[in-house]
């Protein structure tokens, strides 16, 4: 009998285009003391820790794990060096989730970051991002993920009829979301014809329809319920939300491998979401999810992953973006933190400030202008290259 | 590495030091198992891999069956196809010396299963079911996949 964990302690830059003041490790550093300090624990009550970044390339540096331990006061701790691409934080929740129920752990501080914005020119950081494609057999090809996520929303709208201006609505929406999220990197208040007018990448998405490149960190520290009682301070002060469930699958790398009637979606976001509603005991996902942040690397793969998670049917995506129902008043919320495209993407970051907005609203503590009341069930969904690995994660709040 | 830079802002407590640098890195790229693949693209021949036990055909070719784990064997392709699907790229990348926009498809081929992603010439999107060719481009100044690329033969 496994026990899940809980969610004692979420920490959380700014994230923003440049991050001139403070370095990787300053910003890794900083929301570790959030994570500890909102547990109202110390580093010494920690059994280990697991480093989240994507890339070696944007801080030419390798085995940052011991060095932010160094940072942290967990010299001495074990730690793991995660990375899935877009995924990389959702993956390290997985696996400190599994290290805790394993009983290998009682207690794991998750903590990752990203310098994407400045630390190279854009080109060049679209390029690094690209190294997650096949380096022999796509790759080449394209040089920016942009190209492979038109192809499959191409695909979308041959066998669809997906407009451009209903995944357009989705860019308005999370760049309209972050205005209220004091720790996006940028909100804006744009209008669908500034998405269909902005630059094109590759046909049908232009420079709104994708998402940012940001400096931020963010942490999320997990432990057993036994241990929160014994080292958590704050613990007992609100409902406690508990780790429920963890669910990731793989596709083929090279989109151009893919089953044909799986090109117009994200087919291992299927069977991710499918695990891991089985896991957290969800078995109607649109009447039983309240919240949800979904990875929004360009319009369009929000539009999809409605699909793929189960919150509506394959091909109905795209009306679902205009009539509201993911919207923060609707029926589930769909990025309220403003998204990979408000909030922004610190690529090793991001699954975890996915997963600190999310808790953050399950426990009530958003700014109250942007809250969802009552939201007892989020869940979080991320993935790698244009969906080779998928990876979703469910939290839930007790009663 | 070279420095090209380094600024400081502000003093004391409120300095922020930056520091602007440039690296270049020389690589030996080991395409291995896939080498005859690339080999026949520089003669503008595609090449896939067929098992001998099941007849399983493999495009992108696999040296072996993974099912039967028995080695595949190489067989020459006509070259030919057609477009699934298509996108225009507008974005400019170091990875190809093509100045955009140019034309990336997903590509069905004839004489074996599974697809390729590859560039189209010409600038104009083309449908779904387009006829397309091999033909061979550029010099070996290029990635080796980039020896060849696909010319509409036939629209749908």
């Amino acid at each position: 009998m496994t026990t899940n964990p809980l969610v004692v302690g979420l920490g959380m830059t700014q994230f923003t285009g440049f991050s001139k003041n403070a370095s990787l490790t300053d910003m890794v550093r900083d929301v570790a003391r959030q994570a500890l300090r909102d547990a109202g624990t110390s580093a010494s009550s920690i059994d280990m820790g697991i480093a989240c970044y994507e890339s070696d390339h944007f801080n030419q540096s390798v085995s940052l794990g011991a060095l932010w331990h160094d940072a942290v006061g967990l010299v001495g701790k074990p730690v793991v060096r995660v990375e899935g691409g877009g995924a990389t934080g959702a993956v390290a929740l997985q696996t400190a989730k599994a290290a805790i129920e394993s009983g290998a752990a009682r207690s794991v501080l998750v903590f990752g970051g990203e310098t994407n914005g400045k630390s190279v020119e854009r080109s060049t950081a679209m390029e690094i991002l690209a190294l997650s494609a096949d380096f022999e057999w796509e790759s080449p090809l394209f040089g920016s993920f942009a190209a492979p996520y038109a192809l499959m929303m191409t695909e979308h709208m041959r066998r669809y009829g997906t407009t451009e201006e209903q995944f357009a609505n989705v860019a308005v929406k999370n760049r309209r979301e972050a205005l209220s999220n004091p720790r996006a990197h940028k909100g804006m208040t744009i209008s669908v014809e500034d998405v269909l007018s902005s630059p094109p990448l590759a046909d049908p998405y232009r420079m709104l329809d994708a998402s940012l490149l940001s400096d931020g960190a963010a942490a999320v520290l997990l432990a057993t319920e036994e241990w929160a009682r014994e080292h958590s301070s704050t613990f007992g002060e609100r409902p406690p939300v508990t780790f429920v469930g963890s669910g990731s699958s793989t596709d083929h790398p090279r989109i151009a491998d893919r089953r044909p009637e799986n090109l117009a979606n994200f087919a291992a976001k299927r069977e991710a979401a499918r695990r891991a509603y089985k896991a957290g005991g969800i078995t109607d996902p649109l009447s039983e999810i309240d919240i949800a942040e979904v990875y929004d690397s360009f319009s369009g793969a929000e539009v999809q992953a409605y699909e793929d998670l189960g919150f509506c049917d394959a091909g109905e995506g795209g009306l679902a973006a205009m009539d509201g129902r993911f919207d923060r008043e609707g029926q589930i919320p769909c990025n309220t933190s403003g998204g990979l495209m408000g909030r922004g993407s610190a690529v090793g970051a991001t699954g975890l400030a996915q997963a600190f907005e999310v808790v953050s609203q399950l426990r009530g503590e958003v700014e109250p202008n942007r809250a969802v009341p009552g939201a007892r069930v989020g869940i979080t969904d991320t993935h790698s290259g244009a969906g080779a690995l998928c990876v979703v994660n469910v939290f839930r709040r007790a009663a | 590495m070279k420095i090209l830079v380094t600024e400081c802002e502000g003093s004391a407590e409120t300095a922020a030091v930056t520091m602007r640098y440039e690296t270049t890195l020389r690589y030996q790229h080991v395409f291995g198992s896939i080498s005859p693949f690339l080999e026949g693209l520089e003669h503008g021949v595609l090449r896939a891999t067929r098992c001998e036990t099941c007849l399983s055909t493999f495009f992108p070719p696999r040296p072996y069956c993974p099912e039967d784990l028995e080695a595949t064997v190489w067989y020459e392709l006509p070259g030919t196809g057609i477009i699934a699907t298509a996108t225009r790229v507008h974005v400019p990348t170091t990875f190809v010396d093509i100045e955009p926009p140019y034309v990336l498809a997903i590509l069905r081929l004839d004489g074996v299963d599974g697809s390729i992603m590859h560039h189209v010439l010409g600038q104009d999107v083309p449908q779904p079911g387009t006829r397309v060719r091999a033909t061979s481009v550029g010099d070996n100044l290029r990635h080796p996949l980039l020896r060849v690329a696909f010319q509409i033969e036939r629209t749908p």
